[in-house]
């Protein structure tokens, strides 16, 4: 009975979860805005100073609950000899964000490149794609409508998967918001392909 | 009045932050332990049993437990994982032999049910020797990728010029910080 009871109770509150990877080069703003998506969706959350985040070696984590469902960061480091470990994390991934630095001009080829590279990948076929134009508080960045453009060269390969490019501040937290509910229709939509990942099995 | 509290005890200076350094014998822990509290090379010989010591990092206490790392006394690491707020894994880089077996007695140590909320920090250590493997090639040669829920960082050091250790314990306190 107990059992019966608990198993009911377990179905009624599990919540589907899927994991989102945090991409882009290195200096492009990911672990801050990985901070700035955890302050704007959980409760009481203390930020961490964005003054205080350092270049990522590893991995950082975050978990929200948005819209009956509960999303799983991974947030990865972005220098270029750590890019060879972002394939390990591509079959588990519902759904990437691809952060670039929108104030530095001299990198957007480099970053354009990496992003080719990564959508090439067969384990990351029809996986919706969120590309965030970051840093849009610093005067004079590149604006979406300029960064859309370099992104869209090789439609062919993001094919017919889900593509988005917003604009986004991850220190002020604008645009932080539309982004997040934004992917959220998209893995919701696509979770006959890549269906959420059991609670049970964690 | 749970915030009063907490606030209070914020400026009295919570409680000691206790960190295990771990790894396999000859990875340099001691030399790190004594490093992050005198600030010197001091003369190791390998731990049998544990060294501990307080440090002092910025504004943070710490309460450091260095184990010994030789196969036969491995199994006794077990005894101090329970309130452990942090975990720093030294791995000799330039022993690519047994790099396997640091994998294995990481993956061993963080199925631990007590450790699940501990944070990991992992130093790639040694970093002075010629021909020792990089940041990435540790991280593939641990098998970090494997570890998904847990936040991680690695750092490249040497313990014996100094190294990389103060942007470690820089992580890893405002990671403390930012956890509670």
């Amino acid at each position: 009975m107990y059992t019966l009871l608990y198993g009911f109770y377990k179905y009624a509150t599990q919540k589907d979860e899927y994991c989102i990877l945090i991409l882009g080069l290195d200096n492009a703003g990911k672990t801050t805005y990985l901070e700035a998506a955890k302050t704007k969706f959980t409760k009481n959350y203390k930020r961490m100073n964005p003054g205080k985040i350092t270049t990522t070696v590893g991995l950082n984590i975050g978990k929200i609950s948005v819209a009956g469902i509960s999303l799983n960061f991974w947030d990865l480091g972005g220098q270029s000899e750590l890019q060879s470990l972002w394939d390990k994390y591509y079959a588990e991934s519902h759904a990437i964000i691809y952060i670039i630095d929108s104030s530095d001009r001299d990198r957007i080829e480099e970053s354009k490149e990496t992003f080719d590279k990564m959508i090439a990948s067969e384990s990351l076929q029809g996986v919706p794609l969120l590309v965030l134009a970051n840093k849009q508080d610093i005067e004079d960045c590149m604006g979406v409508r300029e960064v859309k453009p370099i992104f869209n060269k090789n439609a062919h390969l993001i094919g017919k998967r889900d593509c988005m490019v917003m604009p986004v501040s991850a220190l002020t937290g604008e645009g932080v918001d539309e982004g997040i509910h934004w992917l959220v229709d998209c893995v919701k939509r696509n979770n006959f392909v890549r269906p959420p990942r059991n609670n049970e099995n964690n | 009045m749970g915030g009063l509290l907490s606030y209070f005890k914020g400026l009295f200076g919570a409680r000691e932050m206790r960190i295990l350094i771990l790894g396999l014998d000859g990875a340099g822990k001691t030399t790190i332990l004594y490093r992050l509290q005198v600030g010197e090379v001091v003369t190791t010989i390998p731990t049998i049993g544990f060294n501990v010591e307080q440090v002092q990092y910025k504004n943070l206490k710490f309460q450091v437990w260095d184990l010994g790392g030789q196969t036969s006394i491995r199994p006794y690491w077990r005894c101090y994982y329970s309130n452990t707020d942090a975990i720093i894994y030294v791995v000799d880089s330039a022993d690519k032999e047994r790099i396997g077996i640091s994998k294995d007695e990481l993956f061993h140590m963080l199925r631990e049910e007590e450790l699940q909320d501990a944070i990991l920090v992992v130093l790639a250590n040694k970093q002075d020797m010629a021909g020792c493997m990089s940041v990435a090639e540790v991280h593939q040669a641990l098998g970090l990728d494997a570890l998904k829920n847990r936040t991680f960082q690695i750092f490249k050091t040497s313990a014996t010029k100094g190294e990389g250790l103060d942007q470690a314990m820089d992580w890893l306190s405002n990671a403390l910080q930012s956890r509670k």
